[in-house]
């Protein structure tokens, strides 16, 4: 009879083993769809402030973890602002005065562009399954989608966000929601993602939903009006004097 | 004689020698009183830092740069053994600085969390009321300017974002427990005051300081490796830039009070010159010399000088001891220059040399401004000034 009981046990250990996948595999699909060696993009960025909303328009390259340039093409006002990522630096260029700042320190903590996003949050670049154990811890339907409820908590003392909670759609390995937690366990910022496309063998959002959870507002709105990964990129894109040009 | 001539001439002038007179002493009592409004607002401001910020100097970790807001992020080092028992005994507190996020009613604001132990006693600030939590939520203590700026009251409450000495973000719940009449801006401005080991346990920097203020001189003399010590002379350096700036101003307004008063007394010497030219011949006939003669001129403008001393003594005691009991509350609007000394009523004080300073420099200017128009006499001839003649 004890034998029974083990083998009943066993097998429905077996049988949930097969339903949930590991985690820490699925951070990893999620990282093989959201990371790109380089990546070209047009994004609508629309950020809707507690009066009013406004959209920007912008040119984006990026290259591995460590590279990356966004040029502002629209509203008039912002046209020709440029901002360059090289590993942990960052610099903006604004027309308006022709000069070239380095953002540093708590400037870094100041929003983009009035966004809810701050510098550090553009910043980011670390891949979830390096920064982050994870345990599945149920599932849920988030968007007409069957997803996992994946708790995540950071491996590592320094990283921005202790925990984090992903709702993962089982099919595609694609985060639909995403909270970050204070380490006192208070949500501090969230993001839907949506519009979720097929570009080659992966799934790509192509809307992102950005909220400074603390602050009021509808949050900031992501756009990929067109994107285009694992491209070639030419080494002057990410080059300083481009600032200026 | 020539003292008993002057005087006897000043009485002979009547109304024109009183109202000489007043003029001077409001000129007088006007710059004594200015004088005193700038000494007694410095020393105040200065009293009110040292009391407040200052202290007796303080240990500043490393990289702390007052003037570098970058700087303060990583500006953080245990505090030293032998500063720890100085903390113990009261005889030095230590502060911890932070940039933090807060939200009150949904707006984000950019502020310094500076943690200061709420049972300390060598600084005037209230930390008393930042001890105790309630319902778990942490209390904190804000000036009247933040409070103002911020739009936040006694007992609202608000979410703090921070980020440890690892770079993890934490949030917390905050209360304002007590909104202090703080009179050195430093420790107002865009600052919210909370418990030490409350910042210490959110910034995960047990321990941890970035700056100790001492008490005692005797602390002042000892380095540790990751702190300099900055003197009250070194902190008090912005003070003293404002006193030179503020004296450069106070003699623009000496040589505007000076040069109103400088116009009447030229021109009654003008007039008087003209006026008397028959006895100016008459005296130089009868044997006196030329420089005896502007000497004496001169004088009665002087002795107008010396009469305004005496009558801003009497006129202007009542107002001297107004502001020296009741003292002087600056305009509200002045709160916005965010300068220590203007929160409360300036009760001046007339230190004696600054009297004799002024006094001496209104007699002088009285005694050139009275020789310039006289000393034309050098040129007059006996006989035409006997003639009523003047060239």
């Amino acid at each position: 009879m004890r034998h029974l009981f083990c083998l009943l046990f066993a097998g429905a250990i077996m049988i949930l083993g097969a339903q949930r996948p590991d985690p820490q595999q699925l951070l990893k699909e999620i990282d093989s769809n959201l990371t790109s060696n380089s990546a070209k993009s047009t994004t609508r960025m629309i950020i809707n402030s507690r009066r009013s909303s406004r959209t920007l328009i912008s040119v984006n390259y990026s290259l591995g973890k460590d590279k990356a340039f966004t040029e502002y093409t629209s509203p008039p006002r912002e046209k020709g602002t440029k901002m360059l990522k090289l590993k942990d630096q960052l610099w903006i260029y604004e027309p308006a005065s022709d000069r070239i700042i380095q953002i540093s320190g708590n400037m870094l903590r100041q929003s983009v562009m009035g966004s809810d996003l701050s510098y550090e949050d553009f910043m980011e670049d670390t891949e979830l399954a390096i920064a982050y154990t994870a345990i599945i811890s149920g599932e849920i339907k988030h968007e007409n989608r069957d997803c996992w409820i994946l708790k995540l908590t950071a491996r590592k003392k320094d990283t921005n966000y202790y925990t984090k909670t992903l709702y993962v759609d089982k099919e595609r390995n694609v985060p639909l929601y995403e909270a970050s937690y204070a380490k006192s366990g208070k949500l501090l910022k969230s993001m839907k993602l949506s519009d979720v496309r097929r570009i080659g063998s992966r799934w790509y959002p192509h809307k992102l939903q950005y909220k400074d959870e603390l602050k009021d507002g509808k949050g900031t709105e992501f756009i990929f009006e067109n994107i285009s990964l694992d491209l070639n990129i030419p080494d002057h894109i990410f080059n300083r004097a481009v600032l200026r040009k | 004689m020539l003292f008993r001539l002057a005087f006897k001439n000043i009485v002979g002038n009547g109304w024109r020698s009183l109202i000489n007179m007043l003029i001077l002493t409001i000129v007088l009592t006007g710059i004594v009183w200015m004088q005193s409004m700038y000494h007694s607002w410095l020393s105040l401001a200065e009293r009110q830092i040292r009391e407040w910020e200052v202290l007796q100097g303080h240990y500043q970790q490393n990289s702390y740069d007052q003037y570098d807001f970058f700087s303060w992020e990583k500006s953080l080092a245990p505090i030293p053994q032998e500063l720890s028992k100085a903390i113990s005994e009261d005889r030095a507190v230590p502060i911890l600085l932070s940039p933090v996020t807060i939200y009150p009613q949904g707006r984000s604001i950019y502020a310094l969390a500076k943690g200061i132990p709420p049972d300390q006693k060598i600084s005037k600030l209230p930390s008393q009321y930042i001890s105790h939590r309630e319902d778990g939520i942490l209390p904190a203590m804000i000036g009247k300017v933040m409070a103002r700026n911020s739009r936040l009251g006694e007992g609202d409450t608000f979410t703090m974002r921070i980020r440890n000495i690892h770079g993890t973000f934490d949030a917390v719940d905050i209360r304002i427990a007590h909104i202090m009449d703080c009179p050195v801006p430093a420790l107002d401005l865009g600052t919210i005051w909370l418990s030490l080991d409350e910042l210490q346990m959110l910034k995960d920097a047990d321990n941890y300081a970035s700056l100790i203020l001492i008490d005692d001189p005797d602390l002042g003399t000892k380095s540790y490796p990751e702190w300099k010590f900055r003197t009250p002379r070194d902190l008090l350096y912005d003070l003293e830039q404002v006193k030179k700036t503020e004296s450069g101003q106070q003699v623009i307004m000496f040589i505007i009070f000076l040069f109103l008063a400088g116009i009447a007394i030229f021109d009654t010497q003008v007039l008087s010159v003209f006026k008397r030219r028959k006895e100016i011949g008459t005296l130089i006939a009868l044997g006196m010399t030329k420089s005896q003669i502007i000497y004496m001129f001169t004088l009665e403008g002087v002795m107008y000088a010396l009469f305004a001393v005496l009558l801003s003594g009497i006129l202007g005691f009542p107002l001297f001891y107004y502001f020296a009991t009741v003292g002087f509350k600056m305009p509200e609007g002045f709160e916005g220059y965010n300068f220590a000394g203007l929160s409360e009523p300036i009760k001046f004080v007339y230190p004696p040399l600054i009297v004799i300073y002024c006094v001496l420099i209104v007699l002088g200017f009285t005694a050139l401004f009275s020789w310039i128009p006289v000393s034309r006499i050098a040129r007059l001839k006996a006989t035409d000034a006997l003639r009523g003649k003047m060239k």
